[in-house]
């Protein structure tokens, strides 16, 4: 895990001094002259007066060119003349470099986003360069997957950078509209219930344009019924339901999203605040509609933490002293007032999510809608951002709805739960069907090894050894992220690594994948490191935790057909190990879908699915996965579940990384507490014989 | 601020014509009294940012739309980093597959755009600022804008012709792209009485060959063949993926047209 980045708080003035720009700008310049100078003895350009230097005979060109003469005598005068015809050029380069000494210009587009006649182009430039240093990250990354899928081509780098930064873009844009950027006008709510949806149905329509649609994308035809949802001021409620259900499409659906920015459809009375949220666009109902979206991280439109709370009344032109005694209140409100000078990216995943509270929370709005705010937190983070959500439903009159399947973090404080399934938008009890606070919660990585014990255990004595490492010790950046571990795992079993954050367990497994730091890793008796490519993949196979870094293809067919060509298998062996996975018979219409679709159009737990199944082309001897169930709902964990036991059942031996503790001791025979670099019990198989 | 239609479309020509009289200075020296000869050339590279900013400031209103905005942004800077990356290995080559995807994706105007905010951005994170940044802004723009104005294909077999048309236009692209900027920057790199020098009196057939000559050694023989196989390559292993990957996410049919 990355450490992360230092808290520098931003400096705002666009004047300051650098030397490197002015360096650089003289050695332009005096380039320039020297290039010029080359061109002027090449083409007889130095003759002049003075004294002959060299004397080069004059060279005369044929037709064309005819009237073009070469060389020639290269005399001092001529010299001179060239050098300092040059110098009115130089200095304006020379100029320019001051002028770029002087000033930072990336200052300049942050000004210039706040308003004024430039600011659509100035707000691009804030986010490309707010981008920018995200993208070193993102390479890096995918240049990982890549590797680890055996591929070279540039297409398996460049495909997987883009999609990220399409996706990047759309959350920074849908953050930016429902904060009400670009609106001509502004909406006010009426005294009505601020949300009341009668009889609606949520629907993604057939493509207008069907040139350009992808065909089998799984959305089409999707429809969701929503026979009453009317919530009134002063109260929150909890819309729940498995990931895929519809959660952020309701939610969508509120905001104005779904209709305005999704390509969405939307039938039946729909009324927010007393608008018709059929016809207004999100960005006209900014003034009194908060929207937290999923993942606000990737949806942050500024440098720094202040300028990002303050977006929606900058976009909508309010003076600068004002914008900024908001921001105070909003941050004071929501606790991150000593985090308002930081530059955004360096905020903790928790940070980020109260900081995308305050700033929808800067407008006063009457409605706040939340998605997804509890993932990716730690205990103390959630319970501070419930705490928050219940002051301002019940002590502050908002409107509060909230997306979250984890029901029982919330339920106590909920007035009533929407439940999704089916299609449809049932009305149950807030606790209904889940577990009390915090059981529930099978992600959590603060529960200690002392709950898990009971699953850490023997080694299957059964089974021979399939990976057998000793002593694997990896530094990074001076410090220790794995320590002198050894670890032997056996044919046909499931072994769990579980530990917090930043134990080294995605580091271990990475170390397993592509053995480079100190220490031995042997698949079959033979030593990794020394295996190329192809045997490489042959022996072990790592799935890493950002899995769709491995798509790059556009149809499942292809990128299936891409993997069985780079792992030299047969044709078809992906293909067979996908539809097995996901119980698709070869020839059914379910098959037919999977594979006509767009890789990234599949549903989350289908793609990781497709990941496995990509990685093992090569049919590896060791199967390992990062975070399998990172971001996927009981159904889609229990796909992958099913593909891990096929996997091992074919007498392979997979290890897993995961927070999941429920998932682990449900599939795991044996679960290794990993705590600061160093294994638990039961890694070593010699240990339990003994 | 938005224009309407009637107001906005002279102007934007306006704005290109502006820059390309710019880039065609050379031509129209010769027009001008002897007196004034001296200052042409600083007029020019006047010309070039005035442009610039014109067209900038009448098609910010554009860029009003969120998604366009955000895809602009990011696009940017993907763009600008490719730029920075590439400066070692001779520069812009790699970016063009970007502004060429992004042009027939996502049409010229937004082409137009990507290609001045990648030169703006990347001379920004250099501190490589010059008299030549507006003139490769509106080169690198137009490349992308050429690539939003090819047909629309159709046929059995469309996917395949539009990157083999993407990849002729590519090509052209590439040496178009040095030859502009080679044509503005011509006098000033050899000044005036050399062999290739550019000669106001002279015919426009042998000044056209003294251009072609500089351009042949500066550039067309290395930099923008160079320019035109990486270009090729480029988008025939990723063109296909990419723009699928760009027109996945749709932007509003009526944001930039």
């Amino acid at each position: 895990m990355i450490p992360p980045a230092p808290s520098t708080p931003t400096s705002h003035a666009v004047f300051r001094f650098r030397a490197a720009p002015l360096r650089h700008a003289a050695i332009l310049a005096i380039g320039f002259i020297v290039v010029r100078v080359l061109y002027r003895i090449l083409f007889h350009g130095v003759d002049g007066s003075g004294t002959v230097l060299v004397d080069l005979p004059v060279v005369r060109l044929p037709a064309p060119f005819a009237h073009v003469t070469m060389l020639g005598p290269i005399t001092s005068g001529g010299l001179w003349n060239s050098v300092e015809s040059a110098l009115p050029i130089a200095a304006v380069i020379f100029a320019f470099g001051a002028i770029n000494a002087c000033i930072d210009l990336s200052k300049l587009f942050a000004r210039g986003a706040r308003g004024g006649p430039l600011r659509g182009a100035a707000r691009t430039l804030v986010i490309a360069w707010a981008t920018v240093p995200a993208l070193g990250d993102a390479v890096r990354q995918v240049a990982l997957a890549r590797k680890l899928r055996g591929s070279r081509g540039a297409a398996a780098l460049l495909v997987p950078l883009l999609e990220r930064t399409v996706e990047r873009a759309v959350a920074i844009a849908a953050a930016m509209e429902v904060r009400g950027f670009g609106a001509q006008r502004s909406v006010d709510a009426g005294r009505a219930t601020p949300i009341e949806f009668r009889h609606v149905v949520l629907a993604y329509g057939a493509c207008a344009d069907a040139a350009d649609a992808d065909p089998g994308a799984p959305v089409e035809g999707w429809t969701l019924a929503v026979e009453e949802f009317v919530v009134p001021a002063g109260s929150l409620v909890l819309v729940s339901g498995p990931t895929g259900s519809g959660k952020s499409t309701m939610l969508h659906a509120l905001s104005g999203l779904h209709t305005h920015f999704d390509d969405g459809e939307l039938h039946g009375f729909a009324r927010v605040g007393g608008v018709d949220r059929r016809t207004v666009p999100p960005r006209e109902t900014a003034g009194f509609i908060g929207v937290v979206l999923q993942n606000p991280r990737i949806g942050f439109a500024s440098e720094t933490v202040a300028d990002e709370i303050g977006f929606a009344p900058t976009a909508r032109g309010v003076v600068a002293s004002i914008v900024a005694a908001r921001v105070a209140e909003a941050a004071a409100r929501v606790g991150v007032t000593a985090l308002l000078d930081r530059d955004i990216r360096a905020l903790s995943a928790g940070e980020a999510t109260l900081v995308a509270i305050a700033a929808a929370l800067v407008e006063r709005p009457r409605i706040l809608l939340v998605d997804e705010p509890l993932a990716d937190l730690d205990r103390e983070a959630r319970l501070r951002i419930r705490t928050l959500l219940d002051s301002l439903a019940h002590e502050h009159g908002v409107c509060v709805v909230v997306a979250e399947h984890r029901v029982g973090e919330l339920a106590a404080v909920a007035d009533a739960r929407f439940d999704l399934g089916d299609g449809r938008v049932v009305r149950v009890a807030p606790g209904a069907g889940a577990a009390p606070a915090g059981e529930e919660d099978a992600s959590s990585h603060d529960r200690g090894p002392a709950a898990t014990g009971a699953s850490t255990g023997e080694a299957r004595s059964g089974g021979e050894a399939r990976l057998e490492a000793r002593g694997i010790h990896v530094v990074l950046g001076g410090r220790v992220a794995v320590d002198e571990a050894s670890l032997d795992l056996c044919a046909g079993e499931i072994v769990a690594l579980a530990g917090p954050n930043g134990a080294g367990k995605s580091t271990l497994l990475l170390a397993l994948a592509l053995p480079k730091a100190a220490g031995a890793v042997r698949v079959n008796g033979i030593d990794v490191a020394r295996l190329r490519r192809r045997a490489r993949r042959a022996a072990v196979a790592l799935v890493p935790e950002a899995s769709d870094d491995l798509l790059c293809a556009t149809s499942t067919e292809e990128e299936c057909r891409r993997a069985d060509r780079e792992a030299g298998a047969p044709g078809g062996t992906t293909r067979a190990r996908f539809l097995a996975f996901l119980g698709a018979g070869d020839g059914t219409s379910t098959a037919a879908r999977l594979l006509a679709s767009h890789p990234r159009d599949l549903s989350t737990g289908e793609r990781r699915c497709l990941a496995i199944a990509i990685q093992l082309a090569a049919d590896a001897s060791v199967l390992l996965i990062d975070e399998p169930t990172r971001g996927l709902d009981a159904r889609a964990r229990s796909l992958v579940a099913a593909a891990l036991r096929t996997a091992a059942g074919e007498g392979r031996a997979v290890a897993i990384a995961t927070h999941d503790h429920a998932f682990a001791s449900e599939l795991a025979e044996r679960t290794i507490e990993m705590r600061d670099g160093r294994l638990g019990a039961g890694a070593l198989r010699t240990a339990v014989r003994s | 601020m938005k224009w309407s239609p009637r107001v906005q479309t002279p102007l934007v020509w306006g704005g290109h014509l502006l820059a390309a009289t710019a880039f065609a200075w050379p031509l129209f020296a010769p027009a001008v009294p002897t007196e004034a000869q001296g200052a042409v050339p600083f007029v020019a590279l006047a010309l070039a940012p005035l442009a610039a900013v014109t067209l900038v400031f009448v098609l910010d209103g554009s860029v009003r739309s969120a998604k366009v905005l955000a895809l602009l942004g990011t696009l940017t800077a993907v763009g600008a980093a490719v730029r920075v990356v590439g400066t070692g290995v001779g520069g812009i080559e790699a970016v063009f597959v970007l502004l060429i995807l992004a042009g027939r994706a996502y049409g010229a105007r937004f082409g137009f755009l990507l290609g001045v905010f990648v030169i703006l951005l990347s001379s920004t994170l250099q501190g490589g600022f010059g008299p030549w940044t507006p003139f490769q802004m509106f080169a690198c723009g137009w490349v992308g804008a050429g690539a939003g104005l090819l047909p629309r294909l159709r046929g059995p077999r469309a996917k395949l012709a539009e990157i083999a048309m993407l990849a002729g236009y590519g090509v052209l692209a590439s040496y178009a792209f040095g030859l502009v900027m080679n044509f503005w920057y011509w006098p000033f790199a050899v000044g005036t009485g050399a062999g290739i020098s550019y000669e106001p009196g002279a015919t426009l057939g042998e000044n056209l060959g003294s251009f072609l000559l500089y351009s042949l050694i500066t550039s067309t023989a290395s930099w923008d063949t160079l320019r035109a196989i990486t270009t090729v390559i480029g988008l025939a292993v990723a063109g296909p993926a990419v723009l699928a990957a760009l027109r996945r996410a749709k932007l509003p049919r009526d944001a930039l047209r």
